[in-house]
């Protein structure tokens, strides 16, 4: 059932009704069975990997508390072999479903280099609807009570409705059990204020999956099916319209994803934070995937050393960080690669610092000017989405294909009216581009502000009217329906 | 404030949902028949006494003006291509609320299609322009997967991406610029092959099960209702639908089956698939692809059919009542008239 669906339209009111309406001793019931229900309605056998990973990291925490309170000096070894297991049993999970083909075929490529023939066995597994994210919230809550950050959860219920609660179940945001976990125990009340600004927010985030990503994606498929057929100016919108794409769908996602938990009294983490306006690598990356990035942070950068240690340390900790963060987005080359590059940036940027800062210096550039703020933006704008081209293309070699095609320039595309051919026509493409800017000037126009409360404190008359003409723009120039939409997010495939 | 929060909320979906209504006409995909079934539905004052109801083969082989010019007759061919059976049902019982107790004529090609639904795009030209009513919900309960129920109930849901296409003519859509027509639609093309031999058979094979209960309602509404029904299978080759995966194989055998069931209901069942050499069908010639008569082949079983109408039902011959002499100024425009040429009486 995807946020995209008509179906999650009448599930989602129906599971707010009565969450409210129950006795709040079996709300949380309700909600872990609507988030099972959820769940099994993409993907119905798969809900016993789901439930698998739960208990083990469930057992695994109150073991680890029980561990803690020995006094016969057992306890460190203790709670690192329960750690252990649960780390190995759900990362196992994890890489039986996802990685098991790649590093098979990974396997076959070392051996031929070494000139031993061995063809690894092709699974072909399909891999249970959101498992990179509910594995990684489950991961977080085990290393959390491994650490004493968070005390383990005795209420089995409890803890598999952190792990599958719906809103979040598919594609995040990833929460940390100290955050989420203790807002089961709260009581919510309906509040009037508090669902509109969740509904504003849904509004929003269909507005930008169903208006702009989804359109800007006809394009990108286009160009991305045949990369050997496409050069210059094709391949750079392409790109450019990925970037967007790309940011809108996942942003999209998450801007329903927490306005469902708003409207139901829940205090989601913040995904992303225009981070297109980033002006440097490091600074998109705490703008980008918020609780991604987050997550890498606590439990793999800072255990790796962070960078309190040598600058090659650092540098390698950070590839380190980047190359996981790439695998963990899907199991091929093109993914590394992805990682890898952002890894380099981050490395060259830091190499590269103390030079700048002097060059910045000498030419007197004020580090506030916004010209300089934007050039920067620029700047890191054109890295990312150079990057994207990895994540985007079917594969290394289509990668590498397309971004020699992209220096192929035929300044003719300016004005031959190639670009209208490239799946989209004249008007749906001027209506992505002005999708593209809506997004921006709202992105630009939100700097500092909460533009639900200034929206919400206008009149009556002007909320209604904004209101209407937002359905109708969503139901009129979405992408959607029996003809036209997929419905489905990118993220969700992760 | 539960009570005035509900109350804007309902305000709210009430004021969407009005607009999104006004707006879905705009956004209907226009095609041929658009303008056929407003017309011959909800708009046309005109009486009919025979009404054509199925599919492509028969919004193609019954020619209304054909009826017109040799018997008087005034007739309507409300059939529209890829018709399931269950919503020719639906179909009828529209057109049943204007026109009381005319000959319904029904072709039952379709009672061979074993999908239970059939194709959405076709499922959709009729259902698009019925208008809101029970039967219309009846229809998008009974032909349609229940996926496809919102799209159908609000139809700018399905049709929006045309919003790049949208013309004036979508907004002040003409839909009599094509009523002289009377609902009727062939191609003028010449098939040009022969039409591949089927054996005869005494085999029986059976209706699919969806198929068999609406027909069998289709018989029960001619009995409340009081209508004479005539089945009728227009020429087409077998060999075009025959081992479809959505399509019985074996169609001679199909209707045979069709034959038993309308003699145990006393119903007549016109075959015209038997009756080729009887009507003198070329068959490359009078067709326009394998499963669609032409213009001309439209006319020759059309004037056989009336005069079968003529001879077994009394209807009346509107020829020269002043009141139909629109009907005149119709067939001048119509293919009778401009391809096959059939004269106009000198008193007209």
């Amino acid at each position: 059932m995807s946020f995209v669906s008509f179906r999650f339209l009448l599930f989602f009111p129906f599971v707010t009704f009565l969450y409210f309406v129950i006795p709040r001793k079996l709300r949380w019931i309700w909600l872990l069975a609507a988030s099972y229900y959820f769940f099994m309605s993409w993907d119905a056998y798969a809900v016993l990997f789901l439930f698998l990973s739960t208990v083990i990291t469930w057992l695994g925490g109150i073991l680890t508390a029980k561990a803690g309170k020995r006094s016969d000096g057992k306890a460190d070894f203790l709670k690192k072999a329960v750690l252990a297991v649960s780390l190995a049993a759900n990362i196992g999970i994890l890489c039986t479903f996802k990685y098991l083909d790649f590093f098979g075929e990974l396997g076959s490529w070392f051996c031929a280099a070494f000139g031993v023939q061995a063809a690894a066995p092709r699974f072909g597994l399909a891999a249970p609807v959101g498992i990179s994210f509910y594995t990684f919230r489950v991961l977080s809550y085990s290393m959390d009570v491994y650490r004493g950050d968070v005390p383990p959860e005795r209420n089995l219920g409890k803890y598999a409705l952190f792990v599958s609660f719906f809103p979040q179940l598919v594609a995040g945001p990833i929460e940390k059990a100290k955050n989420f976990l203790p807002q089961f125990a709260e009581a919510h009340s309906f509040d009037l204020e508090r669902a509109k600004r969740g509904l504003l927010q849904m509004f929003w985030g269909y507005f930008e999956k169903m208006v702009v990503a989804d359109r800007l994606g006809k394009l990108v498929d286009t160009v991305y099916a045949a990369p050997q057929s496409h050069y210059g100016l094709e391949v750079a919108v392409g790109t450019v319209f990925f970037a967007f794409q790309l940011y809108c769908d996942f942003d999209g996602y998450s801007n329903i994803a927490l306005g469902a938990c708003e409207i139901l009294g829940f205090r989601g983490s913040e995904n992303f934070k225009r981070p297109y306006f980033s002006k440097s690598i490091k600074e998109f990356w705490k703008r980008w995937h918020i609780t991604l990035g987050s997550w890498f942070w606590d439990y793999l950068y800072l255990p790796l050393g962070g960078n309190r240690c040598s600058k090659l340390r650092h540098g390698l900790n950070l590839m380190a960080v980047f190359i996981v963060c790439g695998l963990w987005h899907g199991a091929a080359l093109s993914f590394v690669a992805w990682g890898a590059l952002h890894g380099l940036y981050q490395v060259v940027g830091l190499l590269l610092r103390p030079g700048k800062n002097r060059l910045e210096k000498r030419l007197n550039i004020r580090q506030n000017a916004l010209w300089f703020k934007a050039v920067r933006a620029g700047c890191t704008f054109v890295l990312v989405d150079f990057a994207w081209i990895f994540f985007r293309a079917d594969g290394f070699r289509q990668a590498v294909l397309l971004i020699r095609n992209l220096f192929r320039f035929d300044p003719a595309a300016f004005w031959n009216g190639t670009l209208f051919g490239l799946g989209l026509s004249v008007p749906e493409f001027w209506a992505g581009v002005v999708g593209i800017a809506v997004v921006a000037a709202v992105g630009f126009l939100g700097r500092g502000r909460d533009l639900r409360e200034s929206f919400l404190s206008r009149g009556r008359v002007f909320r209604w009217t904004v209101c209407t003409a937002s359905v109708l723009a969503i139901v009129i120039f979405g992408v959607y329906g029996p003809i036209s939409g997929s419905g489905q997010f990118i993220y969700s495939q992760f | 404030m539960a009570r005035k929060t509900v109350f804007k909320i309902f305000a709210f979906c009430l004021a969407v949902g009005v607009v999104l209504t006004a707006l879905s006409k705009v956004f209907v995909l226009k095609t041929v028949h658009t303008g056929d079934l407003q017309e011959g539905l909800y708009l046309s004052d005109d009486s009919y006494d025979v009404v054509f109801m199925g599919g492509s083969h028969m919004n193609g082989g019954m020619d209304p003006n054909v009826l017109w010019e040799k018997y008087g007759i005034s007739s309507f061919n409300y059939a529209t291509g890829g018709q399931p059976i269950a919503e020719t049902y639906h179909l009828l019982r529209e057109v049943l609320q204007k026109h009381k107790n005319p000959v319904v004529v029904l072709d039952v090609f379709y009672l061979a299609m074993s999908d239970p639904y059939g194709d959405d795009a076709w499922i959709s030209i009729p259902l698009d322009n019925m208008r809101f009513s029970w039967n219309k919900l009846e229809t998008i309960r009974d032909c349609t997967p229940p996926s496809e129920w919102i799209y159908s109930l609000v139809p700018i849901l399905k049709y929006h991406y045309r919003w790049s296409e949208l013309t004036i003519n979508d907004l002040f859509y003409d839909n009599s610029a094509r009523y002289y027509a009377k609902g009727f639609g062939a191609g003028t093309n010449r098939y040009g092959k022969p039409m591949t031999a089927f054996a005869d058979t005494e085999e029986k094979a059976s209706i699919p099960a969806k198929n068999l209960e609406y027909l069998n309602k289709i018989i029960e509404l001619s009995k409340s209702e009081n209508f004479p029904l005539v089945f009728v299978n227009l020429p087409c080759d077998y060999s075009d639908t025959d081992k479809d995966e959505d399509w019985v194989d074996d169609c001679e055998a199909l209707f045979n089956t069709v034959a038993d069931l309308a003699e145990q209901n006393g119903i007549p069942f016109l075959d015209y698939y038997d009756k080729i050499e009887e009507i003198g069908l070329d068959f490359p010639n009078d067709m326009n692809n394998a499963g669609h008569l032409n213009v001309w082949g439209a006319g020759k079983v059309s004037a056989h059919f009336g005069n079968y109408l003529k001879q077994n039902y009394s209807l009346a011959d509107h020829r020269d009542e002043p009141s139909y002499a629109q009907w005149w100024t119709d067939y001048r425009k119509s293919s009778a008239y401009c391809v096959l040429h059939l004269p106009v009486p000198s008193w007209v």
